[in-house]
């Protein structure tokens, strides 16, 4: 790590500086089946910080994590809280010593009240000899919320937590392991589906969380985000600690290089591309509850970013495109045919093809391999009389793999479950490649996929829009928007309510226009 | 493009098997079960001298005929994420249908009609599933209830002979020596094998099973392919009840009453999930080969046949847990 002896530092943030480390890992080290993921990894947390651990899929964040949860035990190092050594064996006992993780699919009882998914496991019981069989209802409620009074969230305690927006549904997940009296928190992409509103609140919590002492230690692959909140980062590569360092010492460049161990190559797309026929007319479509009287048109060779907050319409109208859940009037011309599908299956054919925003539940088949998830949509063409022409399967597969990049170990029979998030992206996009999309439409494509992969699927996109084809993408990062479209349509509240020449957009614009229709 | 060799070398680790997903027969996924049934022919050889013979390996497979020819088209059920527990149902009341034609019409014709009956029911229930939402565990547990009600209000709730020589050679006839009800079976296990693997029908029903969702939004037609599974439930249901009476001469409405379970069962032992999305035919095979020879060993051995119920139900219990733990076992990361 000589590169970066000088980078690599324990020194404190600036405002704990006399104070010993909270949480102080050293030399762990794991290994899975004989090969160690971990080589040796220290990481210092101090009290009343957020450090961002970062790291592309794989480089050994949530191997890490979970050895810190208890999840997992180490096979070598050790680990301090407050000094003193711990051995963690059980999610327990780190629940225990205070240490509470947050994953990305919260874990909540959603038919339970607020006040009893924030007292999950602790609710208090009365007293007397039957008093432990009896909950305390009416000190479960001041509990509760004294708890969320510190987080300063204004939620129903009796309300069932399935009524919640995820933002707040997340909230109370914090609460909860406020309720333990966490001293570390581990937070894992916390933000992938909150609202810009939502995440601005969290940041809030977050800020008040650290007032309080409590360190928290943040995972995300958004690096505005971390550049926004967190104090210190601590970078891991394959499994190694590439550096520890102060937010304010470096830029985001440096931050890509540390994680990826390279340059990202620039995208500059080029604009005003020339723009063929009309691809897509949508004029006057309409659902009750989800968008109201939405026009728009889209020309091959273009690509149009949708933006909004969430429940703003946009993403029930790609849907709505797509058929998934068809719209009750208006009208949608798909190369100037006139299409009234009631199914996926109808619009398909007419060469559309749809890269959900959840790519586990809409869009995988986990259990299948790779070359049968690429060759999915377009199986009539692979066979004869029903019969699936092996041969030319894997041969497509083969072909879309290399031009994709898409990385597996054991070739296409992998099963699509054990491939990274990126790659498990790339192989949807290759569907639709495969199944000849000349209009294509793409929802959070980059949710939850490391950079390298990113920049991948942002040049695919790209050498797509080149090559004539139309594409319609919905996203709630702001930069990938205005990295990719040439216009962008904002929504708000079911409607449609600007338009934006990308090159004369910015972030602030889109924000406030998405914003407008909550006024 | 850009190589991410990092997330190479973690999938390494990942230890995911391949999974061939019945694109062939995997050793690795059945040698537990094949393991198994190796154990049970050893051990049965060694405690029953009467065991270990041609003839009664073939009373083996005429014993499982019926339920064999009922697995097949349930394993595409299970693999396509339904279920199917009307089955027994239909058995009764193809029987039932078949004895009461019988004396009226042409023996094919009644077969024939008794066919019609599988696919009406396989139908039904495939509506109710894919039209009406209906959960398939409640819409085939209404239709085994509905089936059999007019299975004995067709036949008066009793028992008809069925006179009718040729009829008698489905269930009881020999072609080159071999009985002709498991000639079928044979056939029908291989076409399912073939079907499953090798046709773009056999591999939707794998996506639809595995994720209905996102099969649907790459342009499956899922419905259709549920529905068409079901019809091939109640066919083959149909088929296996016209073999029962010709095994037994007759056609009875309270015949074949919780067979379902023992066909559920074996398909489940063969390695299906009934979350859908995994099993293969051969799977399906071994595990109706393993409670068929289990039964036949124990009678051999004199067991009551109330303890062969027991033995029956630890099988299955042992052989799905060493499955998870096996598992377990490889996943684990």
């Amino acid at each position: 790590m000589a590169e970066n002896d000088l980078r690599t530092t324990h020194a404190p943030p600036e405002d704990v500086a006399s104070t010993p480390p909270l949480l102080s890992m050293r030399g762990i080290r794991k290994s899975f089946s004989g090969v160690e993921v971990l080589h040796g990894v220290d990481l210092t947390l101090y009290s009343g910080e957020v450090l961002a651990l970062l790291g592309e899929n794989g480089a050994g964040k949530s191997t890490l994590i979970k050895i810190l949860n208890g999840d997992y035990t180490r096979d070598a190092g050790e680990i301090f809280l407050a000094g003193n050594p711990v051995s963690l064996k059980s999610p327990r006992d780190a629940e225990r010593l205070g240490i509470r993780v947050i994953y990305q699919e919260l874990n909540y009882a959603p038919d339970l009240s607020v006040a009893e998914n924030v007292l999950l496991g602790h609710l208090p019981h009365r007293r007397g000899p039957l008093g432990r069989f009896m909950v305390d209802w009416s000190e479960a409620f001041r509990r509760a919320e004294r708890i969320l009074a510190s987080l300063n969230a204004h939620v129903d305690l009796r309300q069932p937590l399935r009524q919640l927006s995820v933002g707040k549904q997340q909230t109370v997940e914090i609460a909860k392991a406020l309720s333990g009296q966490a001293r570390i928190l581990v937070m894992d992409e916390p933000t992938a589906a909150l609202t810009p509103h939502e995440v601005t609140l969290l940041f809030e919590t977050i800020a008040r969380l650290r007032a309080q002492g409590v360190a928290i230690i943040y995972i995300s692959h958004r690096l505005d985000e971390v550049e926004r909140i967190a104090q210190r980062i601590t970078v891991l590569r394959d499994g190694n600690v590439v550096g520890t360092v102060p937010i304010s010492e470096v830029k985001r460049r440096d931050i890509v290089r540390m994680m990826i161990g390279r340059d990202l190559p620039t995208i500059d797309p080029r604009r005003h591309a020339v723009q063929g026929a009309t691809a897509l007319e949508v004029s006057h479509l309409s659902r009750p509850g989800a968008f109201t009287d939405v026009s728009f048109t889209l020309r091959e060779g273009e690509i149009i970013g949708l933006f909004g907050l969430l429940g703003a319409g946009h993403a029930e109208l790609i849907r709505a495109i797509f058929a998934d859940e068809p719209a009750t009037s208006g009208e949608i011309k798909i190369y100037g045919q006139a299409v009234h599908a009631s199914s996926p299956r109808a619009v398909k054919r007419l060469r559309v093809g749809f890269v959900p925003e959840d790519r586990k539940v809409d869009g995988l088949i986990l259990d299948m391999s790779v070359a049968e998830n690429i060759t999915l949509a377009n199986w009539r063409n692979l066979s004869h009389y029903g019969v699936l022409q092996r041969r030319q399967e894997r041969s497509r597969a083969l072909h879309w793999m290399e031009h994709l990049s898409i990385r597996t170990t054991r070739g296409i029979q992998q099963e699509v479950r054990t491939l990274s998030g990126g790659n498990q992206q790339k192989t949807i996009l290759a569907r639709w490649l495969e199944h000849g999309t000349r209009l294509l439409l793409l929802c959070e494509p980059t949710r939850g996929v490391d950079i390298g992969a990113r920049a991948d699927i942002y040049a695919t996109l790209e050498e797509l829009r080149e090559q004539g084809m139309a594409l319609l993408l919905v996203s709630s990062d702001m930069d990938e928007i205005l990295l990719m479209s040439d216009r962008v349509l904002v929504f708000a509240r079911g409607r449609l309510v600007a338009e934006f020449d990308s090159s004369r957009a910015n972030q602030e614009l889109l924000l406030s226009a998405a914003a407008g229709g909550d006024a | 493009m850009i190589s991410d060799h990092t997330e190479q070398k973690q999938e390494s680790q990942k230890t995911g098997p391949v999974r061939r997903n019945g694109l062939r027969f995997d050793w690795q996924e059945a040698l537990g079960l094949l393991g198994i049934y190796v154990i049970l022919i050893v051990a049965l050889s060694i405690l029953s001298p009467y065991f270990l013979s041609v003839n009664n390996f073939l009373n083996i497979l005429v014993a499982i005929s019926v339920i064999g020819i009922m697995s097949v088209a349930t394993t595409m059920v299970i693999v396509s994420g339904g279920i199917d527990l009307s089955i027994g149902s239909v058995v009764a009341i193809a029987g039932v249908i078949v004895s009461s034609l019988s004396l009226a019409v042409p023996m094919p014709l009644a077969i024939l009609a008794a066919l019609g009956i599988g696919i009406v029911v396989g139908c039904l229930n495939g509506l109710a599933v894919t039209r009406f939402n209906i959960n398939p565990l409640i819409a085939t547990l209404g239709m085994l209830s509905i089936v059999r009600g007019f299975a004995f209000v067709l036949s008066g709730g009793l028992t008809r002979d069925i006179f009718d020589e040729g009829f008698g050679f489905l269930g009881r006839g020999y072609l080159l020596g071999i009985p002709f009800q498991v000639i079928v079976m044979a056939i029908l296990f291989l076409l399912a094998a073939w079907v499953m693997r090798q046709t773009t029908f056999g591999r939707s029903i794998y996506a639809i099973g595995g994720n209905a969702q996102a099969a649907r939004l790459a342009g499956l037609p899922v419905r259709r392919l549920q529905m068409t599974v079901y019809i091939l439930s109640g066919l083959s249901a149909a088929i296996g009840g016209v073999f029962l009476a010709s095994q037994l001469s007759a056609g009875a409405p309270a015949a074949a009453t919780g067979i379902e379970l023992s066909v559920i069962a074996a398909v489940i032992l063969g390695g299906s999930s009934l979350n859908g999305g995994k099993g293969t035919i051969w799977g399906t095979l071994l595990g109706v080969l393993i409670l068929g020879t289990l039964n036949n060993g124990l009678t051999l051995l004199n067991v009551s046949s109330y303890y062969q119920d027991v033995a029956r139900g630890v099988v299955l219990l042992l052989a799905v847990g060493l499955d998870q733990l096996r598992l377990r076992l490889i996943r684990r990361p």
